[in-house]
């Protein structure tokens, strides 16, 4: 992405629009039973309290529109997720030289309520629920605040160019890995699986965080890595779209990879991946996989 | 019925609400606060037992509060709802039963008194919230309908202040319900009131106001003391008792003297041996002309709950009136009776200003013929009497010569005036009080000489109302009081009325200087009344000249006042879109105000950070640009490094700035300006940028 398109954005005065909410409305309502009936028995101290309470009312949405105005919002990232989890597009808000107090983010039915120091820059993540495989767009975001009293709430648009990823939902039980690219044996990978944990070791760079023994390293033991029985024994395998059962339609051919790729990943076996018009050549590491499940996130839905 | 069960009640899961948003204890003790707070000024004007169960209901949820509170559990409505329902239904008959209606102002607002109480103890969800502070809002203009004092006003405050804190809490589940937290709300408030005055202010003085009530509730009855339309014995020295104010004059001029300050309320011409009563009010009074003295004065008067106004003997005018507080429609005409007597449409239920012009004479012509024979029945029975009478008059067959005779003998004879006289419960009272008791007060001598003065063929009448007044040399105006009640009498005398005052045949001191110097000094005479110049009374002056001075320019704000005001102005020469174009740029310009404001206030605080930018700018610009991630102490070292002769002054920019903005002892206000010092003298030392630059 354009670093241009990834430009922060102050939010001034054109931007906020100011509505009451359904509390505002019901104040206001009785303000106005208020004065009728001030009006009506001409009272005088009625008419002025209503009137200063008229003053707080319209005080209160200065006070709503000044904790926004100023505020500068930038796009950080966004996240990848299987399709049913939740993917996390993360924004920094820079609160400038006020507090900024109950400021609500909005986008794709997500939302997140946070404060902001003067001075501070926060990251806010926003976790949106994925549906469906794809790119994810973040879309119009909502920056709304109801500070203070919640009598009104003011509101900007702003529009970040944040692509999120989807990958397929991994199948839930899928068949072990097909055999590998040597010919090693099947139950070399069939006893390669979390149960048989056979000790730690000392962490290496590039050993996936799936293995880290995060209650060591929790405890300030230092770092380890689980190691599993047959991890080492696992040979290089290729995930092939055209090996897959005939009677699998796209979508589930796609779970099934991405379930592959990560038992793959899981056993630190290197893998490599074919999809019509496209493939990738062995490797195991973060980026590769991550690759291989973006190259199944945006397979085409009619090949 | 089933959205309010919805509203008041615990249903099972799944009818219940969907949208209920449970309020926390935190937001429950704010909002009881609010409502504890907008209930108290009203307090005083609902029955006792409506009072104590309002306040009862709140305190008890607090009891609820803190008991869950100190085991721990969540916020619980432990009362059912059914129970409340029908402990409002029960309510709600009862007040009923104490007003005589329901359907009225007094009655609902003793309900909604009791109400919020009601809705209060099971309160749950954010949106019963919102409808409590909605009918605590409500609740505050209420106590406006008893009393517009200052001391009314005054105690609204508080609950406004609670009003902004309530909401506050309402917008914020975690609310802390500790001391340091409601005088955080509370001070928020009142700043966000004050950047609300000048709307405030303009909405007061623009808004305009009704010239009559768009409705009026069936009958309110207020218990107003004052006169009443008849007269026993003791009904006059009882209200003598009282130190509350009738009314208030204003006059253009000097006032005039006290024996001519008879002002003119009911006139009696009924009796039946022991009361007098009124006449049903007949029109036909008449404006009387004349050479004598005209005063021109403007009456404030207190709610009476009665049609009457009080004018001096004789107005020359119709009064005009200010006030719309008036009940009912087309209220606010206001007329002469044939008796003289100045009459309104609908009874005074608030305070109201009228002005008109009087003549100050004792003596006009009768309004019609009619008056003479209802003037002139006597009463049967007091032989002794009419004995007397009989004689009196052999001797004075002249009627002015007569009443001259009476007046004498109440002079000569051994009469008293005083405020405790004996009961006369004789079949004869006439006879006994002026042959046996011969003590009495100003209705006994002014009933006993309208009966002589019939007993001897001349019509002759009742006349209440106030005589006296007192002037309040702060502010120049004259206070009459209750204890100012005086009843005195009419006789025809040539086809015409004239005033007789026998209370000052017997107690000459009474007309002049009021009724301290005229009783016995045992008499339970009220404080106020008496003349002592004690600190209490100069005190009690300076309070009610405030109180006129509240009266004339906050209370009475009314319609015609308003137009006054805006005449004065020259607001209503503007044409309606130029007072619209106006008013929105006032608001524009107000809004404009106050975010300067807020600017300016920020810049203040944030001084130390200006300083600090100003120190990066300079250095930036010297060639040393501060990194994103940067913080002033090790931008500062790295600085130090590139120009280590300013090392002192580079590390003490870092330091001070680093304290000012993190530290723990910038928190003491001398502490923080030491330290403002001290960066701002490092920031001093170092030299411009284009130096720094070469160096």
């Amino acid at each position: 992405m354009a670093p241009a398109d990834r430009a922060p954005v102050v939010l001034r005065h054109s931007r906020i629009y100011i509505l009451p909410t359904r509390r505002g409305f019901a104040v206001i309502a009785t303000l106005l039973l208020m004065l009728l009936t001030s009006l009506n028995y001409a009272l005088s101290l009625g008419l002025a309290v209503t009137f200063l309470l008229g003053g707080l009312v319209a005080a209160a949405l200065l006070h709503t529109f000044r904790n926004l105005a100023g505020i500068e919002v930038k796009p950080l990232a966004a996240g990848d997720a299987f399709a049913g989890d939740e993917l996390v597009f993360t924004l920094s808000l820079a609160a400038g030289s006020l507090d900024r107090r109950a400021i609500t983010i909005a986008a794709n039915r997500a939302q997140t309520t946070t404060s902001v120091a003067a001075g501070v820059l926060a990251t806010v993540p926003l976790a949106v629920r994925a549906e469906r495989r794809g790119r994810f767009p973040l879309g119009r975001v909502t920056l709304s605040s109801a500070y203070p009293l919640a009598l009104w709430r003011g509101f900007a648009y702003v529009h970040f160019p944040l692509t999120g990823v989807v990958y397929p939902a991994p199948e839930p039980s899928a068949p072990p890995l097909p055999a590998g690219d040597y010919g090693v044996d099947a139950q070399a990978q069939g006893r390669g699986d979390e149960s048989d944990l056979a000790g730690l070791r000392d962490y290496q760079r590039g050993d996936p965080l799936q293995r880290v023994a995060w209650k060591a390293v929790a405890r300030g033991a230092g770092w380890f890595s689980k190691a599993f029985e047959g991890t080492a024994s696992g040979g290089p395998v290729t995930l092939e779209w055209a090996r897959l059962p005939s009677e699998l339609d796209t979508e589930a051919r796609l779970s099934r990879l991405a379930a592959w790729v990560l038992a793959a990943e899981r056993s630190a076996r290197p893998f490599a991946l074919s999809l019509p018009g496209s493939a990738l050549p062995h490797a195991v590491d973060p980026e590769h996989r991550r690759a291989a499940l973006t190259a199944l996130a945006l397979f085409p839905e009619k090949p | 019925m089933r959205a309010a069960a919805l509203r008041l009640g615990r249903w099972p899961a799944t009818l219940r609400a969907p949208r209920g948003i449970e309020l926390s204890q935190g937001q429950i003790v704010h909002l009881g606060m609010l409502l504890a707070l907008a209930q108290w000024p009203l307090a005083p004007y609902v029955p006792p037992w409506i009072a104590i169960s309002g306040v009862a209901f709140i305190a008890l949820r607090f009891v609820f509060v803190f008991r869950e509170r100190r085991r721990r559990s969540p916020a619980t409505t432990p009362v059912p709802a059914w129970l409340l329902v029908l402990a409002a239904a029960a309510l709600a008959f009862l007040i009923r039963r104490n007003y005589g209606y329901f359907v009225g102002r007094d009655p609902c607002v003793a309900f909604l008194f009791v109400l919020v109480g009601i809705k209060f103890l099971e309160v749950r969800t954010l949106r019963d919230g919102t409808l409590l502070v909605c009918l605590a809002i409500f609740l505050l203009v209420t106590p406006f309908f008893y009393s517009q004092s200052i001391a009314a006003a005054l105690f609204a405050l508080p609950a406004i202040a609670a009003v902004g804190a309530a909401l506050d809490a309402l917008a914020d589940r975690d609310v802390k319900a500790t001391f340091t937290s409601v005088r955080r709300a509370w001070r928020r408030t009142f700043v966000m009131i004050a950047q609300g005055l000048p709307i405030a202010a303009t909405l007061f003085i623009l808004f305009p106001r009704l010239a009559s009530p768009l409705w009026g509730l069936p009958a309110d009855r207020t218990a107003a003391s004052g006169l009443s339309d008849s007269m026993s014995p003791g009904s006059i020295s009882e209200l003598s008792l009282s130190d509350a104010v009738a009314f208030r004059v204003d006059f253009d001029g000097a006032p005039p003297p006290p024996r001519l300050r008879y002002w003119r309320g009911p006139v009696l011409s009924l009796f039946n041996g022991r009361e007098w009563r009124a006449l049903s009010a007949q029109p036909g009074g008449r404006l009387l002309q004349g050479e004598a003295p005209l005063v021109r004065y403007s009456v404030t008067l207190e709610a009476n709950d009665h049609p009457w106004l009080f004018a001096l003997d004789f107005p020359a005018t119709l009064p005009t009136i200010d006030a719309g507080g008036v009940r009912g429609n087309g209220g606010g005409l206001a007329g002469y009776s044939r008796e003289q007597q100045l009459i309104m449409r609908a009874p005074v239920a608030q305070a109201i200003r009228y002005t008109l012009e009087s003549l100050l004479v004792d003596e006009y012509p009768i309004a019609s013929p009619r008056e003479i024979p209802q003037n002139s029945r006597a009463p049967p029975g007091n032989p002794r009497t009419r004995d007397f009478v009989r004689r009196l008059r052999e001797r004075n067959p002249d009627d002015r010569r007569f009443i001259a005779a009476v007046l004498r003998w109440f002079h000569d004879e051994p009469f008293f005036y005083t405020l405790a006289p004996p009961l006369l419960d004789e079949p004869e009272p006439v006879d006994m009080f002026l042959f046996d008791t011969r003590r009495g007060f100003c209705e006994h001598y002014a009933s006993a000489f309208v009966v002589m003065l019939r007993d001897a063929g001349i019509p002759a009448r009742v006349v209440t109302g106030y005589q006296g007044g007192e002037i309040n040399p702060r502010g120049n105006y004259m206070i009459v009081r209750q204890s100012d009640a005086h009843a005195w009498a009419e006789a025809v005398i040539d086809g015409r009325w004239h005033r007789f005052d026998p209370t000052a045949a017997v107690a000459p001191s009474r007309i002049e200087r009021g009724l301290y110097g005229s009783v016995p000094a045992s008499d339970p005479v009220p404080l106020f009344a008496r003349e002592d110049g004690s600190w209490l009374k100069g005190l009690q002056l300076a309070v009610d000249a405030i109180n006129h001075q509240w009266r004339r320019h906050v209370i009475e704000f009314n319609r015609d006042r308003q137009r006054a005001l805006w005449r004065e102005w020259k607001i209503d020469a503007f044409a309606p879109w130029q007072m619209v174009t106006a008013v929105a740029a006032g608001v524009v310009g107000w809004a404009l105000a106050v975010l300067l404001a807020f600017a300016l206030r920020r810049k203040r605080r944030e001084r130390a950070i200006a300083l600090w930018d100003s120190a990066c700018r300079r250095l930036a610009r010297a060639g040393l640009p501060r990194l994103p991630y940067e913080g002033p102490l090790a931008f500062c070292k790295r600085a130090a490094l590139r120009w280590p002769q300013f090392d002192i002054a580079l590390r003490a920019i870092g330091e001070s700035f680093a304290a000012l903005r993190y530290g723990t002892a910038a928190s003491r206000e001398s502490e923080r300006v030491a330290l403002l010092a001290t960066l701002e003298r490092a920031i001093d030392a170092l030299p411009r940028a284009a130096r720094l630059r070469a160096l």
